[in-house]
């Protein structure tokens, strides 16, 4: 398993419980269900809604460096803290908020392999509803490092130039439904776009096929036969993931970047609700 | 308690047993193979509305017997339930908690509809209402299992999770009684069961109970189609979540458009007066499906007919175009 390309960005539910409470070591969980902190946690944890904290409440953007040193500050993280992030649906908001606390330069974040879902099935793995104390603390950001985002010009740029001469590889990691055109968005979703269908060249690999059933990821080798055989993903090229809203993507960026080790990976956050809705742009269903 | 007459102590007598059957009510206009006698079993006629009566009886006498459930000062302060529900299970583990001084927290997604999360409350449940189906994706557990689970681990002074996703007592209750009574209620002639699949403890029980009476008894179940909207019903691709689901013990699984639970339901209703539920509405379709491929065919089958359609009068007019017009 950790024949991956950067086995320390992960770290398994041993050695977290081992560590829980150790100084330097600070468990952070986000969620899908903002609620699900509330019920129950890993001792010491602290929680960040993502409706609230990880986006700007204003424009259509991340949060700000401002914000996010503010927000990190409050949950009593230190710069040289070993950050574990953790979260339900397989990790699908744990790995935005690892991108987002990679983006604004902070060193050691790792994700817990398998998330909640294993977490929850392990019967010796403490978990608690009891609130976290915090000592707040003076938060440094780096500002936000925009090699890691692509942008919507650099989409458009994919989407227009002809297989062969495409600057990257783009992934779309929706569900097929949404790829095909068929929804806009999951039923229910408010975030949506004004059409169907997806980026001309892109491939569809939805983002959950990177993890096993007990939400762990997968091994490197079945990595490698989704996205470098199946997908046909270019390892001699950069490489964009997608999605609706750009969390969902920000999980494909993980693996893509961290377990398989492709060079330049960028989280394409504007997403479908952003190239969906603009004038004129190509679209293929 | 007297089954005669129908008096009892109290309502958790009336649960059903071989000697309190459930009713089995024969198809008319609507059997497509007259030679084929087929039943539907009436489990809305249960104490508490539903088939899940059986599992949840199973389930919560079992922690009583095994000290798990406690009484406190209050209901609040003891030791109660937490259990994730499409509704049926948690309205009756609401009910005999009540019934027995127990709170109980019921965690359900958020497609079951209006009707079931207010008659939670109305027995007496805490309710936590999950929006699960956020990104529909393979291989995704299910919100409401985990919530449900971080209560009974981060809480477990005051819950206990009974869990008929992986409790064996949710197909035991099956052996144990609608078995039994279907084999005497046909008088051993039943040669096909007709369930449909959400924990799966029906069909692994009835199919473990009647193929041991007589292997040759075909055990059929029904799943909607992907990206359904039936309440209780699984989908294959939804089937990961139970633990207790072995197809090798099920004969034949049919794939149904999901909207026929729907206008099935309705047909039930408008033609043989059975008040049948979206899902009773889906096994009626398989039954016919299989009848169908030779009207002439003999046999007795028995058709599980989980709950009635009170409960999905909002997902009646959502589905039946007109139904909700003034
Ligand atoms: C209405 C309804 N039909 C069918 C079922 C399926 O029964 P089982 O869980 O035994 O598979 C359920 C239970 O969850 C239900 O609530």
């Amino acid at each position: 398993m950790s024949n991956y390309a950067h086995p320390e960005v992960l770290v398994e539910a041993d050695w977290a419980k081992a560590n829980i409470g150790k100084p330097g070591i600070k468990f952070v969980e986000v969620d899908v269900d903002t609620k699900a902190y509330e019920v129950g946690h890993i001792p010491g944890a602290v929680g960040f809604n993502w409706q609230t904290q990880l986006q700007d409440q204003v424009r259509r953007d991340i949060v700000s460096k401002e914000e996010f040193e503010r927000l990190a500050g409050a949950a009593g993280i230190s710069n040289g803290d070993t950050v574990i992030l953790y979260g339900d649906n397989n990790n699908w908001f744990a790995a935005y908020a690892f991108w987002l606390f990679k983006l604004y330069g902070h060193k050691d974040v790792r994700l817990l392999n398998g998330g909640r879902v294993k977490w929850l099935a392990g019967a010796d793995l403490p978990l608690t509803a009891d609130k976290t104390e915090v000592k707040p603390t003076a938060y440094k950001a780096s500002p936000a490092d925009e090699t890691l985002r692509a942008k919507l010009m650099d989409v458009i740029e994919i989407a227009r130039s002809s297989a062969a001469a495409r600057p990257s590889n783009l992934v779309d990691v929706r569900s097929p439904d949404e790829f095909s055109g068929k929804v806009i968005a999951p039923p229910g979703m408010t975030e949506t776009a004004q059409r169907g269908g997806h980026v001309p060249g892109a491939a569809s690999v939805p983002w959950a096929k990177a993890v096993n059933q007990d939400g762990t990821f997968k091994p490197l080798v079945e990595l490698k036969q989704l996205y470098l055989e199946e997908a046909k993903l270019n390892p001699g090229k950069p490489t964009v993931a997608y999605c609706r809203i750009g969390e969902r993507s920000s999980h494909t960026w993980f693996v893509l970047k961290y377990l398989l080790g492709l060079k330049d990976v960028r989280n394409y956050d504007g997403s479908w609700t952003e190239y969906g809705s603009v004038i004129g742009v190509p679209i293929e269903r | 308690m007297n089954h005669q007459t129908r008096v009892y102590d109290n309502i958790l007598e009336m649960l059903p047993s071989e000697e309190n059957p459930s009713p089995l009510v024969r198809i008319g206009k609507m059997n497509p193979a007259p030679g084929f006698e087929l039943y539907a079993k009436l489990e809305w006629l249960n104490p508490f509305g539903s088939i899940k009566d059986r599992a949840a009886s199973a389930m919560i006498t079992d922690l009583e017997e095994r000290g798990e459930l406690k009484h406190g000062e209050s209901r609040e302060s003891g030791r109660g339930i937490v259990e994730p529900t499409s509704g049926n299970t948690g309205i009756s583990l609401a009910a005999m908690a009540s019934a027995k001084g127990f709170a109980m927290r019921a965690v359900v997604p958020q497609k079951v509809p209006l009707e079931k999360r207010v008659l939670l409350r109305i027995a007496g449940a805490d309710v936590d209402v999950i929006n699960d189906q956020m990104c529909p994706s393979p291989g995704m557990g299910e919100g409401s299992i985990g919530i449900a689970r971080s209560y009974a681990k981060a809480q477990k002074d005051h819950y206990v999770m009974p869990n008929q996703y992986e409790n064996e007592l949710n197909v035991q209750a099956h052996v144990r009684t609608t078995g039994p009574e279907i084999w005497r209620q046909t008088q051993g002639r039943v040669t096909h069961a007709f369930v449909s699949l959400g924990t799966a403890g029906t069909a692994m029980g009835l199919s473990k109970f009647l193929k041991a009476k007589n292997p040759a008894i075909k055990i059929i179940a029904v799943q909607p189609s992907e990206g359904h909207d039936v309440p209780g019903l699984r989908n294959k691709s939804e089937l990961h979540v139970t633990k207790l689901f072995d197809e090798k013990q099920i004969d034949e699984i049919l794939e149904i458009p999901f909207e026929l639970a729907y206008t099935r339901a309705l047909e039930l209703c408008r033609t043989e007066g059975l008040f049948a539920g979206p899902s009773s509405g889906l096994i009626y379709e398989g039954a016919r499906q299989v009848l169908l491929r030779d009207p002439k065919q003999v046999g007795v089958g028995v058709m599980m007919f989980c709950d009635n359609v009170f409960k999905y009068v909002s997902s009646m007019v959502k589905h039946i175009p007109g139904l909700g017009e003034e």
